[in-house]
């Protein structure tokens, strides 16, 4: 058997922890730059008359109206509670696999012999208990049923966010209450196929010829087909896949048009993701550097422009790569645009243990990559950003994301603690 | 140490290096005795997945002997056994009780709902 433990709106649960004042009461946590809503709680869904996907500033008065507390995004806090959330989990079964921030698969092959209802509530409870973050968990046979189980254990009040799926009948009358398109892995497309021939339910699904499903929909869909029918076909990963590409691209707070800020934005994000490499020990063969004007403002000119470059070697090594993304810069800026975002991608990520040389240059010297690991130990230590390259400049003030509402990061910063 | 905090689940490993002079590659007569430095966290926290730390900027504790400043290590994981230190919530507000007989009531503190045991408070000496 597979549990499925998925965090209940888990941003604005991180948020709630720290703030019984907001028990109970409507949340919603921002987007960078405070821009859309990225996540509600369950009393802010119960707003429905709130248009949720509309940009923050059309309707800020309905919200402050409700009473509904904002928060700008606190990724440091999120990441953290995550991870304690997940170690928790090993207290359950030795195998988990963090499927996303606040979803996991944990297996429990070898528990069946246990009642699974009363150990999904111990696991629920005990995850509570330790970090005040509420979850639901769904247990089955396969993955995709346990995904299922979970979404029903959500629903239904009766079932106290715990839902098993444990036998044949419960399994067949489940799927007969399940649309086709409600399936973890089945895209609109797929969805669509299936209605114009008939199929409504997840059930209908399971009762198809396997060699027409094959035909019809590949070998993703034999093996949803399979999960479906209670046959497990998807492994447990519980070693996360080094990256193939590896890029961010934020919206500055304010929209910017000399060439040196912007540089300075891009050099700060070549030195997140080279920092991100360096974790995974890997380097990469593409830089990407791209850069935009907001399409959605009317009164400015549009501009957009992109280009690659392969790397003479591959890197990780955070001052050629910013060097390399200034190159690329100055090559697609172009004055008099009004520049709402940059972004870096870096591609063709190979392990850092197979980086050759070529007849020219040879590969940065231990001395470089010294430099490096030190770099990394001391923001590790002191935190994020403290030792910098100079051409990331300090003007950060001026180019940085607005986060306004930005809760303290409770766990990771000793100034930042509550305080009561 | 480990550097990587992406996807990091593994916790943070002691490790021994043997002292060797770098000027006469001699090793230390140290080298099969040395042992990590002692490290509060060993001490005081027991799970640290459901540690968590909170200031205190106020005086209204110093009946319990928490002061203005103190540092208090709280616990979630650790059962509320009647007599110990807790942070509560009560009308939606942090608190600091002792915690009595029954859980969920006495007539001294309304209710309550428990937030974690205090497991240690740290006062600055004085």
């Amino acid at each position: 058997m597979i549990a499925l433990v998925d965090c209940n709106s888990f941003y604005a649960s991180c948020e709630q922890v720290f703030r019984p004042d907001l028990w109970g009461k409507p949340v919603v946590v921002l987007s960078n730059n405070d821009g859309c809503i990225i996540a509600a709680n369950r009393e802010a869904k119960a707003l429905t008359d709130i248009a949720m996907f509309e940009p923050v500033f059309k309707i800020k008065k309905q919200l402050i109206d409700n009473k509904v507390t904002l928060f700008s995004s606190n990724y440091t806090l999120y990441g953290e509670l995550s991870q304690r959330v997940m170690n928790t989990l090993y207290l359950f079964s030795p195998r988990v696999e963090v499927y996303s921030i606040d979803e996991s698969f944990v297996d429990l092959h070898g528990f069946e012999h246990k009642n699974l209802k009363h150990y999904g509530n111990f696991i629920k409870e005990t995850i509570f208990r330790n970090t005040g973050i509420p979850t639901g968990v769904g247990i089955a046979p396969t993955k995709v049923l346990a995904k299922l189980a979970n979404k029903i254990a959500k629903k239904g009040p009766e079932h106290d966010h715990v839902f098993v799926i444990d036998s044949d009948a419960q399994r067949i009358e489940v799927l007969k209450n399940t649309e086709i398109k409600g399936i973890w892995g089945i895209g609109r497309q797929h969805a669509k196929k299936l209605q114009e021939v008939g199929i409504y339910t997840a059930y209908q699904f399971t009762e198809m010829p396997l060699a027409w499903v094959r035909k019809e929909m590949t070998v993703v869909g034999e093996r949803l087909w399979r999960e479906l029918r209670g046959e497990p076909c998807m492994d447990m990963i519980d070693i996360p896949k080094p990256k193939k590409g590896i890029g961010t691209a934020k919206s500055f707070g304010h929209k910017l048009e000399s060439l040196d800020l912007i540089e300075e934005a891009c050099s700060y994000y070549i030195s997140e993701v080279a920092e991100v490499l360096r974790a995974q020990k890997s380097c990469a063969m593409y830089l990407q550097v791209f850069l935009n004007t907001s399409s959605f403002s009317v009164n400015d000119k549009q501009y957009r422009n992109k280009q690659t470059v392969t790397l003479a070697i591959p890197t990780n090594n955070t001052f050629t790569l910013i060097t390399e993304a200034r190159k690329i810069l100055k090559a697609i800026y172009k004055p008099g645009y009004r520049y709402k975002k940059v972004g870096v991608n870096l591609t063709g990520i190979i392990p850092e243990a197979y980086v050759q040389g070529n007849l020219f240059e040879s590969p940065k010297t231990e001395k470089h990559k010294e430099l490096m690991q030190l770099f990394d130990t001391l923001n590790y230590k002191y935190g994020k950003g403290k030792v910098f390259s100079g051409l990331t400049g300090t003007r950060m003030k001026e180019w940085e994301l607005v986060k306004a509402d930005r809760s303290p990061r409770f766990t990771t910063q000793w100034s930042e603690i509550l305080k009561i | 140490m480990k550097l990587s905090t992406i996807g990091k689940l593994a916790r943070k490993q002691h490790r021994h290096t043997a002292g060797v002079s770098e000027q006469t590659g001699f090793p230390s007569p140290a080298t099969h005795y040395l042992e990590p430095t002692i490290d509060l966290h060993q001490e005081l926290i027991t799970n640290a997945d459901a540690t968590f730390f909170v200031r205190i900027e106020s005086d209204k504790y110093a009946h319990l002997k928490i002061y203005n400043n103190a540092v208090l290590i709280i616990d979630r994981s650790t059962p509320a056994i009647k007599g110990k230190l807790a942070l509560v919530i009560i009308e939606g507000e942090f608190s600091i009780i002792k915690v009595p007989v029954r859980q969920g009531g006495s007539e001294a503190h309304k209710t309550f709902t428990l937030w974690g045991v205090i497991n240690y408070v740290i006062n600055k000496a004085t």
